[in-house]
């Protein structure tokens, strides 16, 4: 099945993946070129193929332990007001 | 004191006390001041490098057991971390950006006595097939500066072929460690998923990627291996190697292994004439070798470029959506901003390539489309993981020229990605399968290299190392032109 | 119709459901409770919590829901301040059963409420808005919370009434406190959205619901609300609303997460969990005694009144009491003894923190009490003392001098006392015998209840003549 894909959809999958884009005709033809190569999955015959994971046993798992990172992390980072993190006001 | 001696060599010298490690490092930095205007291997450099030489030296002198690299220069890609320097990716986004801890790798190399001598160039968050993706400039290809030296691990590559450093340490997720191994004229292999730990790589696509050894020889490759193969508690994506010592035996040689030619990647209109000529020899070579040669067809290649680049989008969106400059990153004071623009506005420091991967790693998973780009490309990797299977109770190896084509100019395939990411068709299939897969240097054609892959099944990197070893020993290549 | 989400922490736990940073966040000043893992480092990947799958396990059976062969994780997409990775590590069931239970079910009261599916999920940091709303200019975050282990109950719209809603929360909470995987008392521990619906409307969303109380408000806000609608013939608007605490009412949040697209993918750091029948069976014989096993139990063994045992079975603070305490003969004594005189002294975590009562305290007031040396009144004063002070109860008993008084002539003379202080009462009674506790409530206050009843009772009536 072939979907066209808009010039619409391409600007709300950059607006979820926060992504500022030019408006350029150019840039929108290449991502559209690209997804249309993708459409050769379609020929594929994979009808009946499961989903390929990895698997691991239950022993495998951490240990349930408190182990606290030896450094003071916070002041690595950005922060603001000696611990906290700044972020913008939400809207 | 010739700074292309092997890296067994140096060891060999280093304990015969005919090199010291301080004025083997010291000769390195000497080299790399020269060259680096030049090749622009490095993003950043280990000012203590000489000092910690030094340290290493007393030790030898002393009688007190030494780690395994006594004192050898490696260089590390920039997307791997290390405690307290930068780990930028090559990008704006992590200019400023100092890791907390050290990658796993990085520690089991400090341990066992490396000088690690700086952070190599890249493809923008390993994403790219020429490090013309860097967005701090490309590096250039030692044999030809008009020419790229591959990607995404191009600064590690021509660090090594540069004689910039011994050994490196690259990222393969699509062919990052083979595609510039081949460009440059040196040995790089793709470890099975899970043998060596991703804890401190940073994650572009987390279930195909994986740090990879890179040498000028295949038996420093597999040293190198020896040390950073291993089950991390770190990384729970680890699996069991063991504890293979992957450098004794490695000339046993291949009598009798049964060698399987790709044909899908091996011929057809997308393969460079020359490359093919190469690979010719290459395939003669394995047939003088008292080893049994045959064709073998994967149909599932032909879906595999796509599959990988709708899979490594998907990821790649999803691993890379934590910069958005809150925590770390660089300076950009959020006063006045509202949260969604200013995560935008962030975001712009992202080049091209990797926009163009957000986008479409934005899509491939999202409501309408991903029961048709997804979830397709996830039975496609199924089934090509049931075809190399099948392939594997056959033959022992399965071989293809590493990339189908030239070293190509800058410039030349920016403007056209497609182009660009089909330039990944024969190494994007050891990823998607998880097994291992390596690039020897084969032969210099016009002045450009031109390599050869060798694959063999999962955790059997010690036969594919004696394949690799072999064909190594019927080449004749020249010194490089520095 | 009813249905809920509840989010409820696993507190028991020592550490994040991916590193090991504590999963108690509560005395830490913020972002010191962090680590590269759970702030999301570059290079860093998730280390799956053993306890942590084990205890969901427990909840799943717990709750009668089936358990997948595989336990698959998934990322959950959007950009948050919150979110260290900005993609949350969660369950879905997109190929397949992956999530730790679906279709399990829960009666209460009778009535069969079904649970959709229950997952594990970390938990994001916090959010701290400088200055009254959301609207301020500087979002303060605190990423101490972030990467605590959650699982996340989702029920069928199966509740009738809020009513309904309340007791299936209590008893999800006691659930959970017996099973030792959460304390549910603590400060956000469990939280919980609603959606409502009525006949012929459509699905509404409710979030951001501060407690249980304020679900119930919540809930019953929005029936009166759709309610109100379809009387006027207007339609209810499938929409997401959050409650406003300060109004009492819910409010539209449409603009929110309009168009949010999740681009769920699997967690390709986390290989897929293998839930062998070995592990599965010996957790499930480590399951903690279920509340509804342990109240018949008190019921038809120690002949423990319905009620009392329901106090008891459901608080796992007071059946360990009881479990330890109590021997062949005196479990009666010991189940009143706490459901009535110590309840009032332990009926919060801070009181039940600081006591330094032990079961041996309560058997040996049981003894004393059987064997005459004290009353039951002076045994409730003594628990007081107890719960304070924690020293042995002959101790306190000596101490205090709270032996009971059976003496006939020391108390003779204290009745003589009551009798002459309360002449009116003495008439009454003389009258009307069954007044006669008056004065035998008199009695006892003046020897702050150490008299012995029985005897204090006779002696009375014999001096008052009746």
């Amino acid at each position: 099945m072939i979907i066209l894909v808009t010039k619409e959809d391409i600007e709300h999958i950059a607006r979820l993946m926060r992504i500022d884009i030019e408006n350029s005709d150019e840039y929108f033809e290449r991502v559209k070129k690209i997804l249309g190569y993708f459409d050769i999955l379609d020929k594929a015959d994979i009808e009946g193929e499961d989903i390929p994971v990895q698997e691991v046993n239950i022993e495998d798992l951490r240990d349930d332990k408190y182990i606290a990172f030896d450094d003071k992390l916070i002041e690595q980072l950005k922060n603001y007001k000696g611990s906290y993190i700044r972020a913008p006001k939400m809207n | 004191m010739n700074l292309g001696i092997s890296a067994i060599e140096y060891i060999h010298g280093i304990k015969s006390g005919s090199i010291t490690s301080e004025e083997f490092v010291a000769k390195t930095l000497e080299h790399i001041n020269k060259v680096e205007p030049r090749l622009h291997a490095f993003l950043s450099l280990n000012n203590n490098a000489i000092d910690q030489a030094r340290q290493i030296d007393k030790k030898i002198k002393s009688g007190q057991n030494v780690g395994a690299f006594y004192g050898m220069p490696i260089s590390i890609k920039d997307n791997i971390s290390i405690k307290g320097g930068k780990t930028t990716c090559a990008s704006k986004m992590l200019q400023n950006y100092v890791a907390p801890y050290d990658a796993t790798v990085v520690s089991k190399l400090k341990s066992q006595d490396a000088i690690i001598i700086g952070k190599t160039n890249l493809d923008e968050f390993a994403m790219g097939v020429a490090t013309e993706f860097s967005a701090f400039g490309p590096s250039k290809n030692p044999w030809n500066t008009d020419y790229v030296p591959g990607g995404s691990s191009g600064g590690s590559a021509v660090s090594v072929a540069g004689l910039e450093s011994t050994l490196s340490l690259g990222s393969d997720t699509g062919g990052s460690v083979r595609n510039p191994a081949s460009f440059c004229s040196i040995v790089g292999l793709k470890p099975t998923y899970g043998l060596v730990s991703r804890h401190g790589l940073v994650s572009y696509a987390n279930s195909i990627e994986q740090i990879g050894p890179m040498g000028r020889r295949v038996e420093d490759v597999a040293l190198l291996l020896n040390h950073i193969a291993g089950k991390d508690a770190h990384d729970p994506t680890t699996i069991d190697s063991k504890d293979q010592d992957y450098l004794s035996e490695i000339n046993t040689g291949i009598v009798g292994k049964k060698i399987g030619i790709i044909k899908e990647m091996s011929s057809g209109a997308g393969l460079d004439k020359t490359v093919e000529s190469v690979f010719k020899n290459a395939v003669a070579a394995f047939e003088k070798s008292g080893a049994i040669i045959d064709t073998v067809s994967l149909d599932m290649v032909e879906y595999t470029v796509a599959t990988y680049y709708v899979l490594t989008t998907a990821e790649a969106g999803s691993n890379l959506s934590r910069y958005d400059n809150l925590r770390y990153g660089f300076d950009m004071d959020s006063e006045g901003y509202e949260f969604k623009s200013y995560i935008s506005k962030a975001r712009r420091n992202f080049g091209p390539e990797v926009t163009r991967r957000m986008i479409l790693g934005g899509f491939v998973p999202s409501a309408g489309f991903a029961g048709k780009y997804l979830l397709k490309a996830l039975k496609v990797k199924s089934k090509l993981k049931k075809q190399i299977q099948s392939a594997f109770s056959k033959f022992d190896f399965l071989i293809s020229p590493t990339v189908p084509v030239l070293p190509f100019r800058f410039g030349e395939k920016i403007d056209d990605p497609l182009a660009m990411y089909l330039a990944d068709i024969n190494t994007v299939t050891a990823n998607l399968t998880g097994i291992p897969a390596i690039s020897i240097p084969y032969e210099i054609r016009d002045g450009l290299p031109v390599g050869v892959q060798i694959h063999a099944n999962r955790l059997e990197e010690k036969q594919l190392l004696q394949a690799a070893y072999y064909l190594q020993s019927t080449t004749n290549l020249p010194e490089i032109p520095l | 119709m009813i249905g809920l989400e509840i989010h409820c922490q696993l507190t028991k736990l020592e550490s994040k459901l991916f590193c090991t940073c504590m999963a108690n966040y509560r005395s830490f000043e913020p972002n010191t409770n962090i680590c590269p893992i759970c702030m999301g480092m570059p290079g860093t990947l998730p280390r799956l919590n053993k306890k942590a799958v084990e205890k969901a396990t427990m909840i799943a059976m717990a709750l009668n829901c089936k358990t997948p062969q595989k336990l698959g994780f998934f990322r959950k997409n959007y950009f948050y301040p919150d979110l260290p990775k900005n993609f949350q590590i969660t369950q879905l069931n997109l190929y397949g059963p992956t999530s730790i239970g679906e279709q399990g079910k829960i009666s209460i009261e009778g009535k069969e409420i079904r649970i959709r599916r229950i997952q594990i999920e970390e938990d994001p940091g916090r959010l701290i808005y400088e200055g009254a709303s959301e609207r301020t200019a500087i979002t303060l975050v605190d990423y101490n919370r972030a990467g605590t282990p959650l699982v996340e109950i989702v029920t069928e719209p199966d509740f009738d009434s809020p009513r309904q809603v309340r007791i299936f929360l209590n008893v999800l909470s006691d659930l959970l406190e017996n099973l030792d995987v959460s304390d549910p008392t603590l400060e956000g521990a469990m939280r919980a959205d609603a959606n409502v619906s009525i006949e012929g409307g459509n699905r509404v969303e409710v979030k951001n619901i501060g407690s249980f109380h304020d679900l119930e408000k919540a809930i019953h806000f929005e029936l009166t609300r759709q309610t109100s609608l379809k009387e006027r013939g207007i339609e209810i608007a499938q929409e997401t609303r959050h409650w406003d605490d300060k109004r009492k009412i819910t409010i539209s949040s449409r603009s929110k997460e309009e168009d949010e697209d999740y681009r769920y993918i699997l967690e390709g750091d986390i290989p897929w969990v293998v839930m062998d029948e070995s592990s599965l069976d010996s957790w499930r014989k480590n399951m903690p005694e279920s509340i509804s096993s342990k109240k018949e139990r008190y019921v038809t063994k120690y002949g423990i009144p319905g009620q009392v045992a329901d106090v008891l079975s459901s608080d796992k603070y007071y059946s360990d009491l009881f479990e330890q305490a109590h021997n062949e003969t005196n479990a009666k004594e010991i189940a009143n003894i706490i459901t009535t005189d110590l309840m009032g002294l332990v009926d919060t975590r801070e009181k039940r923190e600081q006591s330094k009562l032990v079961p041996k305290h309560l058997s040996d007031l049981i003894s004393m009490i059987s064997t005459g040396k004290i009353t039951k009144s002076s045994a409730k004063n003594a628990l007081q003392e107890i719960v304070k002070t924690g020293k042995s109860v002959s101790d306190i008993v000596s101490s205090t001098g709270l032996a009971k008084i059976s003496d006939e002539s020391e108390l003779g003379k204290i009745i003589d006392e009551v009798i002459l202080q309360e002449s009116t009462a003495v008439q009454q009674a003389r009258e009307n015998p069954q007044t006669i506790n008056y004065l035998v409530g008199k009695i006892m206050q003046k020897t702050k209840g150490k008299a012995d009843p029985t005897i204090t009772l006779n002696l009375l009536k014999k001096k008052i003549g009746i």
